[in-house]
């Protein structure tokens, strides 16, 4: 339906900066995820996006059109909100109709548009409740209806999941996945689980407070993090980082040893994924610290130094813990970062 | 951080807090203390309202003359609810109260929305009240002159260009009706725009961002959405403010005295009149009590309505 452009926006709250200098472009149709933890200034940056807030500094365009100072109410984006922010007064039935009795559709759409955003997020059986008489998921589920059931230029969804049970969970993230190919809207999705923003996203884009710390696919994100916050934020359990230092094709920390390029020299840091760790090896030294048995893997700590290392082991490795082990890495996945935190890419 | 260590055991938190030794009390003492609690309340109330009230009604059973009492049992309500004086006081004040609740609720309806987003009339709220704070004898003589003695407001008439002369705003029944109710909703409007901002200010603005995006400009935003939100509020307030308005008298003691021809007298005055000059004290005990249980009874269905259509 439309492209989101921003443009150096800004968001200022005297000051403290919410949001700052951040470009990006969406393109029409598709579906970018805000990722970041708690007040890195997603809900912020939906916002401006929507016209609730205006931005500090910058330009919003939004399907070619400078959209920065015009009205929410013009904008024609239909958001769903983190607190959902449903009509007390009304129905459920009614809280749905209420962006079509307001956006003039005809009324004899009204009531098979509604049922299909109700049935969508099974809801169809709560439609003459009001809020109040629905537990936090109900609202949320319902919240979300009402954002979908008319056809804006934009979504924006504020963690609409995030009060759902993870069966629930998982198939409204295959229903708003499907929906949103269907309908072809644009959509900015916050959320701070990584398996949603992993699954959903056509881009994902990390941030950290208020800054934009990498735009990229969930596999850009993932297999070519762009500094040491993105690193240590996706993945579950996140990348070793482990301090050290480098020379002469050598990185160097208590316990741990490594081949590293030439180009790396210096204090750096070492970024290992815990599934490029093995056992066996002779990349760490250490002690088994903890071993976790999850089912389908088993994940274990080992302590080297004073550093503790994730391992993702075979789904049968069992260990006492206190006895010596060695690791290996894998040494097509290594990752150095330098002192700022930046990604030490190869000599371009 | 902590500069005077406290001597806590090092061992753990668990034993940290000691525990204090049960209270004991004695259980006849124990099932006193709320009433010696309530005690001072309870007997303030009994001697400003209970015993009056009671008075009334044992009074309203006697025609009383001075210091004669005659028991008449029901007789006094019997009469009153044959006079037609009576009906045309409790005619009057509905006209009157109905006319001037409904005026005031939406001219402070109406400023309340106009002006509750902005910070200016916030902090200025207490300006607002001022017609509140002035003694209502005071207003009364306000308006008195304004309207009457000192023809103040057919002055401004006249220089607006609107009317020519003086209006004599007591010879004629609707315009003295309409003096009552100038001043009253120029004393009370101020009350319920106070009540009606808060409500307002009191609601989630995210609803009101949700409607905007769905699509709604500001009035049908107010029409749909904060204005049922606000439901409970507006019934607290026109229950308060109606069981005030049934009992106007300081207004029409000071303004009007009932005149013309008894269009203007309330209730209240009905009341005084029959007390206070022409001393039917048992007679207006009765009507007194009549008005009580009218008052109740309406102000009872009103709030039980609107409170429970609003939670279905
Ligand atoms: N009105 C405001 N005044 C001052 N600071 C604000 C205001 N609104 C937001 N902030 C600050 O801006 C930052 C970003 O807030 P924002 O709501 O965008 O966070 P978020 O990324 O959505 O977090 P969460 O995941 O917890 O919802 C926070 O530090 C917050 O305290
Ligand atoms: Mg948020």
């Amino acid at each position: 339906m439309a492209s989101i452009h921003l443009q150096n926006i800004e968001k200022k709250y005297g000051a403290f900066v919410g949001v700052q200098n951040m470009s990006l472009e969406i393109a029409d149709e598709e579906f970018l995820v805000l990722l970041g933890p708690s007040g890195c200034g997603k809900t912020t940056t939906m916002r401006m996006i929507a016209g609730l807030e205006l931005p500090t500094g910058g330009k919003i365009v939004i399907g070619g059109e400078e959209m920065t100072e015009i009205d929410a109410r013009d904008r024609d984006v239909a958001m769903v909100f983190q607190g959902y922010a449903l009509y007390p007064n009304m129905s459920i039935y009614e809280n749905i109709r209420f962006p079509l009795r307001m956006r003039g559709i005809p009324k004899a759409e009204h009531d098979a548009r509604i049922r299909q955003a109700a049935d969508m997020v099974e809801l169809g059986s709560f439609l003459d409740r009001k809020p109040g008489a629905l537990s936090g998921g109900q609202r949320q589920r319902a919240a979300l209806a009402r954002a979908v059931v008319r056809q804006p230029q934009v979504f924006l969804m504020d963690e609409p999941l995030s009060n759902l049970d993870a069966k629930l969970r998982q198939s409204m993230r295959v229903q708003i996945k499907h929906m949103q190919r269907q309908l072809k809207v644009t959509t900015v999705y916050v959320t701070h689980d990584q398996i949603e923003a992993m699954t959903l996203a056509d881009r994902i884009v990390i941030m950290n407070k208020g800054a934009i710390q990498q735009v990229g696919t969930p596999d850009q994100i993932y297999s070519d993090p762009a500094n040491t916050f993105v690193a240590g934020f996706i993945g579950s359990p996140p990348m070793n980082l482990i301090e050290g230092v480098a020379q002469n094709g050598r990185f160097v920390a208590p316990g741990v040893t490594a081949a590293c390029p030439g180009y790396v020299q210096g204090r750096v840091t070492l970024g290992v994924r815990p599934e490029d760790c093995h056992v066996g090896g002779d990349n760490v030294q250490g002690m088994v610290y903890g071993v976790e048995p999850t089912g389908d893997t088993t994940y274990l700590t080992v302590l080297a130094g004073t550093k503790k290392i994730e391992v993702k082991a075979a789904r049968e490795y069992r260990s006492d813990i206190d006895v010596p082990i060695s690791i290996t890495f894998d040494p097509a996945h290594l990752y150095f970062f330098g002192e700022d935190g930046q990604r030490i890419r190869g000599a371009a | 951080m902590r500069t005077d260590a406290p001597s806590v055991p090092a061992k753990g938190v668990a034993q940290a807090i000691p525990k204090p030794a049960p209270r004991r009390r004695s259980p006849a003492l124990r099932r006193a203390f709320p009433y010696i609690l309530l005690a001072p309340a309870l007997a303030y109330l009994l001697v400003i309202t209970l015993y009056p009230g009671l008075f009334a009604i044992y009074q309203s059973l006697f025609v009383v003359k001075f210091l004669t009492w005659e028991w008449t049992g029901f007789g006094n309500y019997s009469a009153i609810l044959q006079d037609r004086e009576f009906w045309a006081a409790l005619g009057n004040t509905a006209l009157i109260g109905a006319i001037s609740l409904t005026l005031q609720t939406v001219i402070a309806l109406a400023i309340a929305y106009f002006a509750y987003r902005d910070p200016f009339i916030r902090g200025w709220r207490i300006v607002y009240l001022m017609p509140m704070l002035f003694m209502p004898s005071a207003v009364a003589f306000i308006w008195k002159l304004a309207f009457n003695d000192g023809r103040v407001i057919s002055d401004l008439l006249g220089r607006l260009g609107l009317i020519e002369g003086n209006i004599d705003w007591l010879g004629s029944i609707p315009l003295a009706r309409l003096t009552l109710i100038v001043a009253d909703v120029w004393q009370w409007t101020p009350f319920l725009f106070i009540i009606f901002v808060a409500a307002l200010q009191g609601q989630d603005q995210e609803i009101e961002e949700a409607a905007r995006l769905d699509g709604a400009s500001w009035p049908s935003i107010f029409w749909n959405i904060s204005l049922p939100m606000m439901r409970p509020v507006i019934v607290v307030a026109i229950t308060l403010r109606g069981i005030d308005i049934t009992t106007m008298f300081t207004n029409v003691f000071v303004m009007t005295q009932g005149t013309p021809g008894g269009a203007t007298e309330t209730m209240s005055y009905f009341i005084y009149r029959q007390g206070f000059r022409m001393f039917n004290f048992g007679y207006a005990s009765a009507a007194s009590v009549l008005m009580l249980i009218l008052t109740v009874i309406i102000a009872q269905t009103v709030v039980k309505r609107a409170f429970h259509s609003g939670k279905k």
